[in-house]
């Protein structure tokens, strides 16, 4: 084990060099004395003293450095522009441990996302020893401050969350502070569904229309691919990872390679999104859904932003899991709740798939699956016998419903059909009324019609 | 040492993609192989397209000029940001010295190109600007460095990067 080296500039003050916000590049040099330069998308540090380029292809700086194990790489950082030179010398190459898991789960979710999780793989990570870090000009060498602490929003956030008696109110707050307190202006939560293959929208901040409902793959692009492995996937750039992606593309192409490339999967959220962190919610190793905070600027999650998210989705989840398991204790009410529904100003026909529970409004789609099916059974029982007021256990409870073990994330799915509804539907509403109960406000005369 | 003869004059298409507002950076090594690179600016064909001259500023090119009167021995790399593709040279330096008006004037064509190619992917002009200032903080002077390239190489990233062209 080699000392602790003193190096001219710490590498933990240059920090955002290493977050593949603007390319780096590398030097090697053969044992015959022939230099190689190659640019890579993102050096990576893994402590003070040791980098890792990660490595999908065998290339020349490899080579090189199994026989001259000296290189230099410059990395720049991205506000600045400052240019740092890393000298560096090769220790050994990794396969698995901790650093190659996290790069390996950045890799195949940008991979999916842009259909190439067939070409990009990657090998391996070479670890090199820093012998040295300085400026690349001595005399021009600005200050990177250090990223301020943020406890004192965290505090805040903690305090507020603390205040939430229900699912719904608990994730509409924690995405509002996130907005105000850490300016995180883009955020959405998705739910799993019951069989664990898919994920649906919840809840979300700053996005026009909401997106409340829509759903990914799980398994499939950057949130898939986050919920599947239950690791938090942070990217810097999406713009240079698609770059290269379309690259890579073109070279599988021309090698008439086609059938490894996959279609570019579509985005939820910010069309033009750039950065993007996703943190799987997870209380006591069960997984409740996937926190996901978008930003169309490069760069605008870092390391240290990944440090305090994760802190506010570990807690974020503790508190789901408590009001799940306390549905009871909702206490908030409506200002519409009571009296008997409006009277009906005009019709409306309400039609129910069973092969997929999906609900229509007059020809226009609502919701589908388990939010479906428990709305057919609500509209039911109002239009049979007009009663508006329900509880949660007996949605639980009920049979006929045939629905999975829900008991966790029955929450879940009425705060989706209750958006859903607020979003696209001007005369229904389902209102909580307190003490996990329900009122179903309906403002038209109804005709239910079941199709197969 | 293992060594190609010069590669003859460039392609055309060769000149016009190094000339186009591409990310230079140029790659040398001392007598110990130990590497050294800086960024260049200024790419240009010779009239011959035989060499290729590339200029770096004085203040952070300092062991590149030493390697290079040692050896003689450069790789540079030229990446379009635009899309990723990217060449390679390897080559012998054949003259360094202080960069003439016609030099700066590529220079200053290059980093023109430069900024637009990058403003149009995002990159806000400052930062361009601040990447060429920073370079040049305790000197203004450029110095030129030509080169022939002696094997070219597809670096564009995917299962292709390093085959020669």
């Amino acid at each position: 084990m080699s000392a602790l080296r003193t190096l001219t500039v710490p590498l933990e003050r240059i920090a955002p060099c290493f977050e593949g916000i603007v390319p780096a590049s590398v030097c090697s040099c053969s044992r015959e004395g022939l230099p190689n330069v190659t640019f890579l998308s993102i050096v990576h540090r893994l402590d003070e003293t040791h980098v890792g380029l990660s490595f999908q292809f065998f290339n020349k700086t490899r080579k090189n450095t199994q026989e001259n194990p000296r290189a230099q790489v410059i990395v720049v950082a991205p506000g600045s522009a400052d240019q740092y030179r890393l000298d560096l010398r090769y220790l050994r190459t990794e396969t698995d441990g901790p650093a190659f898991d996290r790069m390996r789960v950045r890799l195949e979710a940008v991979a999916s996302q842009t259909g190439m999780g067939r070409v990009f793989r990657l090998r391996g990570v070479d670890v090199y020893e820093v012998l040295d870090c300085r400026p690349v000009n001595q005399e021009s060498r600005s200050e990177i401050l250090p990223q301020a602490e943020r406890m004192r929003e965290l505090e805040a956030l903690t305090e507020r969350l603390g205040s939430c008696e229900s699912l719904d109110a608990l994730l509409s707050t924690a995405l509002e502070a996130l907005a105000d307190l850490f300016g995180h202006r883009h955020s959405f939560v998705l739910f799993p569904d019951e069989e664990g293959t898919r994920l649906f929208t919840g809840a979300s901040y700053g996005f026009e229309p909401s997106g409340v409902g829509s759903e990914v793959v799980v398994g499939e692009g950057i949130l898939g691919v986050s919920v599947e492995r239950r690791s938090v996937v942070r990217v810097t750039n999406l713009a240079l990872d698609r770059l290269i992606a379309q690259a890579v593309r073109s070279g599988v192409e021309r090698r008439g390679e086609q059938g490894n490339l996959e279609k570019e999967i579509a985005l939820p959220g910010l069309p033009d999104v750039k950065s993007q962190l996703v943190l799987p919610l997870l209380s006591r190793n069960k997984f409740l859904g996937v926190l996901c905070l978008q930003s169309a600027e490069p760069g605008r999650f870092l390391e240290a932003d990944e440090r305090v998210m994760q802190i506010v989705a570990r807690h974020l989840a503790a508190s789901m899991a408590n009001t799940m398991a306390t549905p009871s204790a909702e206490t908030r009410v409506a200002a519409l709740q009571s009296g008997p529904a409006a009277p009906a100003a005009s019709h409306a026909v309400v039609k129910h798939y069973r092969s997929d529970d999906s609900i229509f409004i007059d020809d226009d789609y609502l919701t589908k699956g388990i939010p479906g099916r428990l709305f057919w059974k609500l509209l039911q029982a109002f239009v049979g016998t007009g009663r508006a007021a329900f509880t949660n256990k007996e949605i639980r409870l009920d049979a006929s419903l045939g629905l999975p073990d829900i008991k966790d994330n029955l929450e879940a799915r009425l705060i989706l059909l209750r958006r859903r509804l607020d979003e696209r539907c001007e005369f229904m509403r389902l209102i909580p009324a307190g003490r996990g109960r329900l009122n179903l406000d309906v403002r038209r005369s109804l005709t239910l019609e079941e199709l197969p | 040492m293992q060594r190609a003869e010069p590669t003859g004059p460039l392609p055309a298409e060769l000149k016009t993609f190094i000339e186009r507002g591409v990310s230079v950076m140029v790659g040398t090594r001392d007598a110990e192989l130990v590497p050294e690179l800086v960024r260049a600016w200024g790419p240009r064909v010779s009239r011959d397209r035989r060499s290729v001259s590339v200029c770096v500023a004085m203040a952070v090119g300092g062991r590149t000029l030493g390697n290079l009167g040692d050896n003689g021995c450069i790789a540079v790399t030229f990446a379009s940001p635009g899309n990723s593709e990217a060449i390679q040279m390897w080559g012998r330096c054949i003259g360094t010295g202080p960069a003439r008006r016609q030099d700066l004037a590529a220079v200053q064509e290059h980093r023109d190109a430069f900024t637009l190619v990058n403003k149009g992917l995002g990159v806000p002009n400052p930062f361009i600007e601040a990447l060429w200032q920073r370079e040049l903080a305790g000197s203004p002077d450029m110095v030129t460095i030509r080169f022939v390239p002696e094997q070219i190489f597809n670096q564009t990233p995917g299962p292709d990067a390093g085959s020669p062209r």
